[in-house]
């Protein structure tokens, strides 16, 4: 699976020969395991994160009443995963490399570098789930079943701020998958660096 | 620099392990829950999910 790029960049991938189809399968990969464990989370007495039902309520559940459960973690879940996996693509293809330029000490390519920059990618997403996802769209979509998110996820239903957390849980094992698996290294050995790769290398 | 870094991943597990289990100890019997319990618990579960990617990412071959 391991590929390197066919432009002669000098860049390989733990999987896939670009970085973009690395980005894809890394979110892919990212994407399931943390929505997998998210469902799992109430097994450690947390709350359970069925994000794929929170999207389809998002998206079926509102303008026509509260459609059925399937029908809301079906549609839910397909626009989870689309999301998941186009994370990834922009994590791959901007962040990533942004991040090597302007943070000296990630601009090698090493899988410790690209680990760090997977969780900063993570947490930043955590920051907007829990600020503006949850309280602006999930949030009003919650409140009248009695299970309000409150400012920062502060106070969802009967968990509080826990939920916080465990979103913070959630997010550090996605972007843990996501930068543990897109993982560019230099073909030929040794460490290469982000500030003399040109965007076009890494195409 | 890479012993310092193994050594500081130790450092979340351990800190990790630790939080998970006070959040055990003070999360009381089901249906109640504890806010600081379940806290401890997520806290506890995300230390010890960065220490194991950093192993993870340490390991790998470069």
């Amino acid at each position: 699976m391991e590929g390197e790029d066919s432009s002669n960049s000098g860049v390989k991938y733990l999987v896939g020969k670009t970085a973009g189809k690395s980005g894809v399968i890394a979110g892919l990969v990212a994407t399931h395991i943390a929505t997998i464990f998210g469902l799992w989370f109430y097994g450690a007495r947390l709350p359970k994160f069925d994000f794929p039902s929170l999207n389809g309520y998002i998206y079926v559940g509102l303008p026509f009443g509260f459609t059925h459960p399937d029908v809301a973690f079906v549609v839910g879940g397909v626009f989870h995963y689309v999301d998941g996996i186009l994370f990834g693509l922009i994590f791959a293809l901007v962040v990533s490399p942004m991040m090597g330029r302007i943070i000296k000490p990630l601009a090698a390519m090493t899988p410790t570098a690209n680990y760090i920059k997977g969780l900063i990618w993570g947490w930043t997403l955590w920051i907007i789930s829990s600020a503006l996802w949850m309280p602006l769209l999930i949030g009003p979509i919650l409140a009248p079943y009695g299970a309000p998110v409150g400012t920062f996820l502060t106070s969802f239903g009967p968990y509080g701020v826990q939920a916080l957390l465990a979103n913070l849980l959630w997010h550090t094992i996605w972007g843990a998958n996501l930068g543990l698996i897109f993982s560019p290294r230099p073909a030929s050995g040794g460490v290469r660096s982000w500030t003399r790769a040109t965007a076009a290398e890494m195409r | 620099m890479v012993a310092r870094t193994m050594m500081a991943a130790a450092g979340l597990f351990v800190l990790g392990l630790i939080l998970l289990i006070a959040g055990a100890v003070i999360e009381p019997a089901a249906p109640a829950i504890s806010q600081s319990g379940e806290s401890l618990i997520a806290l506890g579960l995300t230390f010890i999910a960065i220490a194991v990617g950093f192993f993870f990412a340490w390991a790998a071959p470069s």
